[in-house]
Formats: structure tokens, sequence, C-alpha cells
């Protein structure tokens, strides 16, 4: 145990994690440069939510369907920290509420926050997270999905410094379906921690892309469990380090006895802009049933020389290049965000990202 | 308009230019013919500046400034096409967006103004009728999943489009049936047959040459240009062989 009681690197799911980087984020001093968490609230109608430093800034704040409460947190040792106040999305059976999105601004220190999103059968929700501004901010999620619910999430890590690390449990009834959609596109350390548990015949989407630069790390360490028949997962990460930053992606899906006809799969892959930089990728398959497809693929390479001679003997220069064919190899990750308004704010951060990692 | 003097180029410390001397003036077209490994690809290379191509001696001017002084996005903004005998794929990255792209930062590097959406379309498409490549290749990912001669056309379309002044023309002919042929080879006279403009085009077989009538013909055999004639040097070598007309 560190001084943050966190799991020692030496525990498989914790040997990429970065316990410094998370104490010395909370150790931050408090600024009070004004951040306007407005700025990145997208144009869409529904709940805009300012978590500020932990706490829900209600005066700049639209809850909408939105309720505050206590919520609990599930065992987990950066999650358990979360319990207590924090924000929930619950929908009745059939119901369908506009997009939430909430604004999570820390501006030093450590600051813990839940969130639970509980929907009942045939339901509909999107939620669209930010985290902007320093500083350690931990959260912890917890999703529950009734039958047929549907849920679609995405989340943006574009932090100036600090930490991010988030704890998500997800419970998927029968034929419920989960899109999640990372990008860490900030400056700050990132964990992206999950656990998602699939009922029969659900649908779970689970995956991002991570872009790392200078010293960053950041890592995701998500599994998919399959209790029950009919299935299917796709986890689709990209990662790209850039300078001496490292980036890890530990995937895993399991499948239990009776869970047949399990269709899983998993698609890791790195990118290294500089050979200094580290990519490190873990796909896991852990299958009990005998009656199932779980593909998995996992590379890590360098951007293609050949095709940069290409686009610069076309006219294009070598660092517009470069960007061009990072972004298509992130793209496969962000193209997956259906709302084509978040999805463009993603792809911004991203071309934002290169133009100044490249 | 391209003066290449006494060029020496290795590639990983093995020399493969050893001594190319080469002229071509504006309003010309030249081929380059030779046997497997005599260097062809790698002048083009050289001449496109290709990493790892490296340059130990001589010198290649063109319109009077030294190429080899210029990065290779340089190269194209100054006028330079290389077309490539195995063009590259690129997933994620559409034709239209790749050639808007290359012609934009061309612009942009002779401080021109960049062309709309629209105009950029516009010029796409009218290159793309000419030389008879569908219009929904145009929006696909270059080059992949395109067969070796779509791979070719593609080629000819982006040079359209950028409108260059000197083409190296890397066996563009290599993977082309008889009617691809003469749609490339009508292409290549229809953009580069001007007064202002001028060709090299590399090449193993006579084929292309009947299309496209060669102004001087040279042959490149280990390194070096071995002989340089008119349009019937190209028959010779058909008929005869390297073997006899390089020695």
């Amino acid at each position: 145990m560190s001084v943050l009681e966190l799991p020692s690197v030496r525990e498989e799911s914790w040997r990429w994690s970065d316990p410094e980087a998370i104490a010395a984020a909370a150790a931050m001093p408090w600024s009070d440069a004004p951040v306007d968490a407005a700025a990145y609230f997208l144009d869409l109608p529904g709940a805009r939510i300012v978590v500020r430093d932990g706490v829900v800034d209600q005066a700049a704040s639209d809850l909408h369907r939105v309720t505050l409460g206590h919520v609990e947190a599930a065992e987990h040792a950066l999650g358990r920290r979360t319990a207590g106040p924090g924000w929930v999305l619950d929908l009745a059976e059939d119901g369908a509420a506009h997009p939430v999105q909430i604004v999570h601004v820390s501006t030093g220190g450590s600051n813990h926050f839940a969130g639970a999103i509980r929907l009942a059968d045939d339901a509909t929700a999107q939620v669209v997270e930010t985290y902007v501004g320093a500083g350690w901010a931990n959260r912890g999620l917890s999703v529950t999905l009734g039958k047929a619910a549907r849920l679609m999430r995405a989340v943006r890590l574009i932090q100036a410094g600090g930490f991010t690390s988030l704890r998500e449990d997800a419970t998927l009834g029968q034929g419920a379906s989960l899109v999640t959609s990372f990008l860490g596109a900030g400056a700050a350390g990132t964990r992206i921690d999950a656990t998602i548990v699939a009922g029969e015949g659900a649908f779970a989407e689970y995956g991002g892309a991570l872009l790392t630069a200078g010293e960053q790390r950041q890592e995701c360490a998500v599994a998919v469990r399959h209790a029950e028949p009919n299935g299917q997962s796709h986890q689709l990460w990209r990662a790209v380090a850039a300078d001496r930053s490292t980036a890890s992606l530990a995937a895993r899906v399991e499948v239990a006895r009776h869970a047949q006809k399990t269709d899983g799969e998993q698609s890791l892959r790195g990118l290294l802009l500089k050979r200094t930089a580290t990519v490190n990728l873990k796909p896991e398959l852990e299958i009990f049933a005998d009656d199932v497809k779980c593909a998995h693929g996992a590379t890590v390479g360098e951007l293609d020389a050949r095709a940069l001679f290409y686009m610069q003997s076309r006219g294009i220069p070598r660092a517009r290049a470069q960007a061009l064919l990072t972004r298509a190899f992130v793209a496969d990750a962000l193209d997956r965000i259906g709302n084509a308004v978040v999805r463009e704010a993603f792809a911004a951060d991203a071309d934002a990202w290169l133009a100044a990692a490249l | 308009m391209l003066k290449i003097e006494n060029l020496h180029a290795e590639i990983d410390g093995k020399p493969i230019l050893k001594g190319l001397t080469l002229s071509v003036n504006a309003g010309e077209v030249h081929a380059i013919m030779g046997p497997n490994g005599a260097g062809k690809s790698t002048l083009g290379y050289v001449l496109g500046g290709r990493p790892g191509y490296e340059v130990t001696q001589g010198s290649i001017s063109f319109d009077g400034e030294n190429l080899l002084d210029m990065e290779p996005h340089e190269r194209a903004a100054a006028g330079v096409f290389l077309g490539f005998q195995y063009p590259v794929e690129i997933p994620g990255v559409s034709n239209v967006q790749f050639l808007r792209e290359s012609l934009n930062a061309q612009r942009a590097t002779r401080g021109e103004a960049p062309l709309s959406g629209a105009e950029f379309l516009k010029v796409a498409r009218a290159q793309a009728d000419a030389l008879g490549l569908d219009h929904d290749m145009l929006k696909r990912p270059v080059n992949v999943g395109f067969s070796g001669g779509e791979k070719k056309r593609n080629e000819m379309v982006q040079m359209g489009i950028i409108d260059p002044k000197f083409a190296i023309l890397d066996e563009t002919d290599s993977g082309l049936d008889i009617d691809a042929l003469r749609i490339v080879g009508d292409g290549i006279n229809r953009i580069m047959r001007q007064p202002t403009k001028a060709v090299l085009l590399i090449t193993h077989y006579q084929r292309l040459l009947d299309y496209v009538r060669p102004d001087v013909v040279h042959v490149l055999a280990d390194g070096r240009i071995v002989r340089t004639g008119g349009p019937e040097l190209a028959h010779e070598l058909e008929r005869e062989g390297y073997g006899q007309v390089a020695a």
C-alpha cells in the first residue's frame, strides 16, 4: 500500500498505474485562475451540470432530469473514496431524457464525486462528460440498465494537469446496450478502471483513444464479464504515445460457463510517435463456455514511412502528414460516437492535441 | 529545367547511382530505360527526396534551384511530381481529403490562396472523368482496395489535379492492360505535353512509348547513363535487349 492506500504496482491489474502521479496531483496547489466551465458544454439540449472540485455548482447548472443525493460506491481502491453526495439520473420504464452534460472542473488538490445512472426497461439516455482544470479528480460511476435499456456515454479527459481517475461499474440487463467512448487528450495522468457485467443478449461497447505526450501516463484497465448467453462486446482502444509518455491498455473479456454464443471483440492498437515513448497492451480472455466467438488483436507500431513520404511527395509537410496519419489511426475509436455534435467536438480535441504534439 | 550532374547516391551504404548526368529541357519528354537493378527507381526517389536515399556526390538543379536543399514537400510545391511504381495505401484518409490537402499545401507553400471544397471537387471530378476513374473512388481511402490499374490511374488523376511542371513517372505502365495503357498515355500527353513542362518516364518496356512519344531515350545501366538517343533507341532495345545495347 502506498500513502494513498492504493494497491501495489506488483498487483497485476495495477501494474501500469502511477500512484506517484496521483499523489503529486493531490498535492497540487489550489489555483485562483478562473475556468470557464460553460465553454466546454456542447450545443445539445438537456442538463448542463458544472461540478467544481467535486461539488455541483448549482448556480451554474441546469439539472433537468438529474437529481442530487447520496450515492454508494463499489468496493474499489479508488472508487470507494467517491461514496457520498453525487448525481443521479434515474429514468422510469420507456423514459427518455435529453443528453446530460457534465463538466468536471478541478482547481487543485483532490476531489471525489460519485454518479449513478439507473435506466429502467426500455429507457434511453445520453451522457457526455468533460474533465478540465488541474488537480486530482476521482470519480465513481455505477450504471444499471434494465431490459433493453440504452445508454450512450462519451467522456473527454482534457485536464491541463494533475490526474483523472475513473471507476465504473455497470450491470446490463437482458438486451441492454451500453456504448462508452473515451478520449484522453489532455496533459493529466489518467486511469480508467471499469467492470461491465453483461446480461443475456446485452451489447457492450467500451473503448476510445488515449493520446499521451511529454512524460504523461494514461491507462485503462477494463473487464467485460459476459454472465449470460448471446452477449456481444467490443473493446476497441487506440493509444498514441509521443515523447517519453506511456499509454497502457489492459482489456479483459470473461465468459461464464453458460454464456454460450457470446461474441466478444478486442482490438488494441498502439502507435509510437517517438521511439522513446511506450505503449503497453494486454488483451486478456478468460472463457469457460465452449460455443463463443472472441476475436482479439493487439499491435504496436510506428507511422508508415512509405505513406509519410508519399504524402510529402504530394506537397504535404511532414508534420501535417504525421497528423493526418495519426488522426486516421484514432478515427476507428472516435467514429463510433453516434451523436454528430459530440463526435465532432471529440475530433476537434484530437486534432488540437495532434497540432500541439507534432 | 532539370540538370543532374555526376550524381552518386547510395542506400544503406550501397552505391546505386554512380555518376549519372542528365539534362531535361522544358517541352521535352525523356524516357529512361534499363534492366532491373540499374538504379531507375532510385533516381526517381532521389529526385523526390525520399529519406534513406543518400546523395554522396554531384548536384541536381531544378529551374536553377538546388533541389537537394529542398524538403520533399517543397520539391512538390516547386513543381516536381513523382508518380509511384507502387502507390501507397493510406487507410482512414480519403482520396478527396488527401488530394485537397496536397493541392492546398502546395498552394500555401507558394503563397497562394487555398481552393474551396466546391472548387476543388470540380477540378477533381473533371480529372477523374478524363481518366475513367469512378467518382466513388475519390471518396474511398487512398488506394485502399484499388486494383493495380486503378492505383496507376489514381496517380494520373493526382497529377492532373496538382498540374506539376515536371513529372517523374516510375513504371506508370506496369499493371495496366491495353485499354488502361492508352487512357493513361493520353492522360500524360494531355496534362504534361506542354512547352512549359517536361517529363521523365522511367520504364522497362517500349509499349508506353507508343502512346507517349519520347523526344530523348536514355539507357541506364549500373547507375550511369550509358547511351542516349532518339525514339528509335527504344525500339532497338526492345529488339535486341539491354544486354546488347548497354554493353
